[in-house]
Order: structure tokens, then C-alpha cells, then sequence
């Protein structure tokens, strides 16, 4: 290809830096890791619905990439999905397969079924074999009733009333072994749910800040995001500002944005008589 | 990989439990009887030590009357046994009948043996059909076929052999036949830390399939020493 | 050692009251041996909009070269500015299409949404998880110490100057203690009728 051709972009992944990367690895320059989302998710099936829930640390080795992530993603107007894992994998891999329900739900013209998004999402994650590192919790309610799928990165997944995953998980599963039963009451529910993500966030390390809940019913959603600030910062006292000039400046240059005038031309209208 | 370093899986990635890959370390059998077989397995499914499902279902169907029993990697066996159910239900639509159990057999064995480098997954195929009656074929990891009165599969039937040698009968009553399959499950999942939970069976006759579940606190006890 | 501290960099961006900043340090390294002081990592892209790029330095002119073109090609069929946020979506999707074979930039995205100039900021990973905060982001090998560094110094509500006072004591505190980022340091400050770029007196060792 000539270097004064424009490059068009292929669909699907590119593997051409995947050489050059191989090298440098076998040169002694690790690869970097990617951001992952350490997390507490979880998700139960009550009475007339289904609640996911989940911390909101995002986690880049041991530093706290991101405090305030969102984890609990939309599929579909009566279906969301919880991510954890690599946090690229589980915005894209999801962001991917709503666009394939938007567009079944319209070839079909009927709301998209819980079962159909477990099958995608299980089909795309076993065809990567298990590279793209999202572990999945699927939630929705459909014709059938409500429906909660628990999907593994290398693409098998469960049916179940209730579940948890990431590594979080243990503490959560506690919680609910213990005190999840069948035909929950919707607020029995939503509390059994934050004490799941509660006990997540303050026993395992890779999970911390605040708590988002989802309640999918019939019908209707409910996304509470921040549900519930587990954590709250103490209030600064104080203000560490630096007084204006405390910064030397070698050069300063201002660059003025014209304001751009939008014109608008009215379109005339066609003559007709 | 050894799991449950839970604790450490922020620092240490080889550690994770989300990289290991879920197996259903398990116990599975089937059984011909007078009749048609029965079919049945434990309920868990693990990573590493931390068991993921304790309730799962590894009977899984294929058609009406064929349904197959899963061990090894749960999302391989899973990817396996949707793609056959589709190929023998596309298969039965052109027939316009039942498709036949060793047709199915066919196909689990021509994916398990073209992908058997990159699978792990020993499947057990049983099912009914009008020309042979009740069959059970095993589909063990290399990709292997052959058909069998009795079958176990799973990391727990190394411990039942013996069992299953000394205690099955061709032509045996559906209740006798049960029993024995209850009974070959309880032993295995006793003295295989990968299999537990219930016991799932499915009995597969002309009419279908009817399903049974065995909670914990109902299986038969034996000698524990 | 890893890839993306082989040129060294440290990169912070802040939302302050109807403006936002962007800064970054000066150097152009390979490993401990400094080759210039002059090195770009920022680049305009809109009149509100600037990208960062810190990461391998091969990647953050290639990096910056692909976003130049789609961007230009987006604005030439939209015949419209493209939005920091569009922006932003569109290096997630570059940055993810090499999931398997990662370009080593970790890019920080800054500028004004384009009628209501409301500020917007984010970072990535070198796989495009975009992180969108009220507060900063940061990128590049200083980025332990710049965490600690606006942690303690960013307040809701600055205006420009305090904005201005704010990155640039972050930014040159926390660069100070990572030995590959510095040399230099500039900083842009973006409001709706004017670009303020400093450049700064820092340490040269």
C-alpha cells in the first residue's frame, strides 16, 4: 500500500503490533496491564424481578484506577449486565452485544429474550477462548419471567437464582447462602443485594467505593446508581490552594477562539402553484 | 491451576480465579435398562477448589429423545453440545422424524476429534430411538466413539469401576436400574472432592424424558468409616 | 521494566469551573538518558479539544497520527467540530480494535464540550477503558505521585488562574520524584474564547 493512500480500517481486532510487542517482551520490557475492575458483583432473582449490584473500584495493579466506575452495564431496555475482569473487555464486549439486540429486537419486533443475550455473549467469549477476560453477570426479564445467567471469560455459563463473581465474590456468596430464599419481597431484596456488595467492598481489597444497584422488573427498571456510599471521605478542613504566581512561568502564549458564527439558511420553499 | 488465592489476586494475576477455566470435575453415568437408559450426574462445577455451581445441570439435551452427560471443561462442553443440537435438530427437520441416537453420536465424535487438540471433553450420548431402543455411546476426550451397555465418565468414576462391574444386569426393571445409578453416583461423589451436590437423573424412554432429582440428604449412605 | 516507562512522562488534566487543564512535562528519554527537552506529548485536535499521549514514544506520534486522520475524516462527512466526548469514544475503539497487540500509550483527553463548554476530562488504559471523573486524571510514569499530588491540592469550582496554580504545583511536585518525567513542563489552559499555554520553570536534573 502506498504511504499517500489512506488507511481503511478493517473490521474485527488487528494483530500487527503483536510482532513488534512478542520482541520487546523477549527483550525484558514487560507488558503493561491493563486496567482490571478487581470487583464485587452480584445479582438474585426476587419476586418479580431480577437486582444486580456492584462495588465501583477500578483497579490497576494495586492502584485505585478508577473510583467511581460503572459496572453495571446496559444490554437492552429490559436487560443489564454486571462486568468483571478487564474492564476494556467488559465495556466493549457488552457495548457489542447490545448493538446485536437493538438490532434482533427490530428485525423481530418483539423485546429481545434474556436466553438470546446469554447466548450471544457466551458465543462471542468462547471464540476468544478465553482472552477477552470478562466475567459476566446477566440480568433481565422477558416473556418468560425474570432470568439471571452467570457468564465465565472462557464462554460456559449458568443458569441461577442467585450468584456472585469477581474477587469479591467469596465474601458476597457468604451473604447470600445464608440469607437469599425464594420469592424475596422487592426491598428484602435490594437489601440483601447491598449487604452482598457491603461485604465485598470492606473484606476484599480489590473491591471498594460506593454500591449501584439495578432493579429490573416487568416493565420497568430501576438503575440506583450510587445506592449507597459505603465509603464517605472525611470533608477537608482546610484548602491546600497555592496564592496565584506561585508557579514560575518561562513563556505564556494565548491563543484566542473566535466565536464560529453559525448561519443558518432557512430553506426556501419549493414553488409549487 | 491451584485456586483460591483470593487474597493475593490483585497482585499477583497467575493467582486469579477468573483466568482458570471453569471443569466439571465430575461423576457422570448411564445406564440401559428394559426399556431405555437412565442417565445421571452430580451437580458440581468448580475452579480449582472454589466450587462455582452446586446446583448445576450436566444433563443436557440434545433433541426430545437424546440428551447428552458433560465432563471436562464446562464451556467447551457446553459450545459442543449447543452446536450438535443444532446440526441433529437441522438434521431431523430434512428427515421429517426422530433423528437416531448413534447419528448424534456421529456428530459429538466428529467435533471432539477434529478439535480433540484444543477440547477438553468427555461426553456420554444417550438416548432412544426406534430403530435400536435405548443407546448409550462415549465420547471420551480423544474423540473416540463406541457404544455401551453401561457407561460412567467424570473424575469420580475411576472410584466405581469395580462397582458398576459387579453390580450391572442387561434388561433390569426401570426402578432396579434407578437404584443402581443412584447408587453408583452416591459412591463416587462420596470419595470424589470434585464431584457433590444432588444427583440429577434422567430416564429416557419411548415417551421422552422424565427427570428426578436426589437431594443430599436423601442419598443412600454406604460405609464411611 | 516496562514498556511504557522506556521514554518516561507524566501527564495530568483537571476540571476546574467552566474550564479545564491539561499539562504535561517536557522530556524525551530512552531509559535514564535524556535525548531532548522539547518533546510533544499534547496535541491540539478542536479549538476546546487536546489529547495526551504518555506512554512509548514511537506510539504517541502514531497514535496521535491515527486519531489526526479519523478525526479529520469524521469532521470532513459530519462538516461539524467533533465533541471531546466522540473523541474520547473514538481512541477507546482504535485503542481497543489492538486489544491483542496494544499500542504503550495510556492517552488523557481534556476540552470543552462544544455550545454548552461544559469541561470534560478522561484517561484510558493502553487498551481504551475510557474513565471519565469529576475531578483529574493522569497518565504516564509519574502517575503514583500524581495521584497523591492532586488527591490533596484539586478543589470543585477553580477558575482559570487558580486552575492554572493548581496543575502546574501538581504536576511539578510529582515529577520531581520520578527520575525519566520533567525537563520542562507546559500547560494549557482551555476556556471558551481563549487557549492559555505556559511554559514552565522546572528543575532540569
Amino acid at each position: 500500500m502506498s504511504v499517500l493512500c489512506p488507511e481503511i480500517p478493517t473490521p474485527g481486532f488487528s494483530f500487527e503490533n503483536c510482532k513488534r510487542n512478542a520482541v520487546l517482551e523477549t527483550k525484558g520490557f514487560a507488558l503493561p496491564k491493563a486496567v482490571k475492575t478487581g470487583t464485587t458483583i452480584v445479582g438474585i432473582t426476587y419476586k418479580d424481578g431480577v437486582i444486580l449490584g456492584a462495588d465501583t473500584r477500578a483497579t490497576e495493579d494495586t492502584t485505585v484506577a478508577d473510583k467511581n466506575s460503572e459496572k453495571i452495564h446496559y444490554l437492552a431496555p429490559n436487560m443489564y449486565c454486571c462486568g468483571a475482569g478487564t474492564a476494556a473487555d467488559t465495556e466493549m464486549t457488552t457495548q457489542m452485544i447490545s448493538s446485536q439486540l437493538e438490532l434482533h429486537k427490530l428485525y423481530t419486533n418483539r423485546v429481545a429474550r434474556v436466553c438470546t443475550a446469554n447466548q450471544l455473549l457466551k458465543q462471542y467469549l468462547f471464540r476468544y477462548q478465553g482472552y477477552v477476560g470478562a466475567a459476566l453477570i446477566l440480568g433481565g426479564v422477558d416473556v418468560e419471567g425474570p432470568h439471571l445467567y452467570m457468564i465465565y471469560p472462557h464462554g460456559s455459563s449458568d443458569k441461577l437464582p442467585y450468584g456472585t463473581m469477581g474477587s469479591g465474590s467469596l465474601a458476597a456468596i457468604a451473604v447470600f447462602e445464608s440469607r437469599w430464599r425464594p420469592d424475596l419481597e422487592e426491598q428484602e431484596g435490594v437489601q440483601l443485594v447491598r449487604d452482598a456488595i457491603a461485604a465485598g467492598i470492606f473484606n476484599d481489597l480489590g473491591s471498594g467505593s460506593n454500591i449501584d444497584l439495578c432493579v429490573i422488573r416487568k416493565g420497568s427498571v430501576d438503575y440506583k446508581r450510587t445506592f449507597d456510599e459505603a465509603n464517605k471521605k472525611g470533608v477537608k478542613q482546610a484548602s491546600y490552594r497555592y496564592p496565584r504566581g506561585a508557579t514560575s512561568v518561562l513563556s505564556t502564549r494565548v491563543v484566542d477562539i473566535e466565536e464560529v458564527a453559525v448561519q443558518r439558511i432557512e430553506p426556501e420553499r419549493m414553488e409549487i402553484a | 491451576m491451584p485456586m483460591l488465592g483470593i487474597e493475593n489476586s490483585i497482585m499477583d494475576d497467575s493467582n486469579d480465579w477468573r483466568n482458570a477455566a471453569h471443569s466439571t470435575g465430575t461423576s457422570i453415568m448411564a445406564a440401559e435398562f428394559d426399556g431405555g437408559v437412565i442417565i445421571g450426574a452430580d451437580s458440581r462445577t468448580t475452579t480449582g477448589a472454589y466450587i462455582a455451581n452446586r446446583v448445576t445441570d450436566k444433563l443436557t439435551k440434545v433433541t426430545d429423545h437424546i440428551y447428552c452427560c458433560r465432563s471436562g471443561s464446562a464451556a467447551d462442553t457446553q459450545a459442543i453440545a449447543d452446536i450438535v443440537s443444532y446440526h441433529l435438530n437441522f438434521h431431523g427437520m430434512e428427515l421429517g422424524e426422530e433423528p437416531l441416537v448413534e447419528v448424534g453420536a456421529a456428530i459429538f465424535k466428529e467435533l471432539c476429534y477434529n478439535y480433540r487438540d484444543s477440547l477438553t471433553a468427555g461426553i456420554l450420548v444417550a438416548g432412544w430411538d426406534k430403530r435400536k431402543g435405548g443407546q448409550i455411546y462415549s465420547v471420551p476426550i480423544g474423540g473416540m466413539c463406541v457404544r455401551q451397555q453401561v457407561s460412567i465418565g467424570g473424575s469420580g468414576s475411576s472410584y466405581v469401576y469395580g462397582y458398576v462391574d459387579a453390580n450391572f444386569k442387561p434388561n433390569m426393571s426401570k426402578e432396579e436400574c434407578i437404584k443402581f445409578v443412584t447408587n453408583t453416583l452416591a459412591l463416587a461423589m462420596s470419595r470424589d472432592g470434585s464431584s457433590g451436590g444432588v444427583v440429577r437423573l434422567g430416564i429416557l424412554t419411548e415417551a421422552g424424558i422424565e427427570r428426578k432429582v436426589i437431594l443430599g440428604t436423601d442419598l443412600p449412605k454406604f460405609f464411611e468409616g | 521494566m516496562s514498556i511504557l516507562a522506556y521514554n518516561g512522562g507524566a501527564m495530568v488534566a483537571m476540571k476546574g469551573e467552566n474550564c479545564v487543564s491539561i499539562a504535561t512535562d517536557r522530556r524525551f528519554g530512552i531509559q535514564a538518558q535524556t535525548i531532548a527537552t522539547n518533546f510533544e506529548k499534547v496535541f491540539q485536535m478542536g479549538p476546546h479539544l487536546y489529547v495526551g499521549l504518555p506512554g512509548l514514544a514511537t506510539d504517541t506520534q502514531t497514535v496521535m497520527e491515527k486519531l489526526r486522520f479519523r478525526k479529520n475524516l469524521y469532521e470532513l462527512k459530519e462538516n461539524r467540530l467533533m465533541s471531546p466526548k466522540v473523541f474520547a469514544a473514538m481512541l477507546s475503539n482504535l485503542l481497543y480494535e489492538k486489544r491483542f497487540g496494544p499500542f504503550f500509550v495510556e492517552p488523557v483527553v481534556a476540552g470543552l464540550m462544544p455550545k454548552t463548554y461544559e469541561p470534560y476530562i478522561c484517561n484510558m488504559d493502553l487498551i481504551g477503558c475510557i474513565n471519565p471523573p469529576n475531578d483529574f486524571v493522569v497518565g504516564g510514569t509519574a502517575s503514583a505521585q500524581l495521584y497523591g499530588m492532586c488527591e490533596a491540592l484539586w478543589e470543585p469550582n477553580l477558575g482559570p488562574e487558580d486552575l492554572f496554580e493548581t496543575t502546574s504545583q501538581a504536576l511539578i511536585n510529582a515529577f520531581d520524584r520520578d527520575a525519566i518525567s520533567g525537563w520542562g513542563a507546559t500547560v494549557y489552559i482551555i476556556e471558551k474564547d481563549k487557549v492559555t499555554i505556559k511554559n514552565l520553570k522546572t528543575r532540569m536534573d
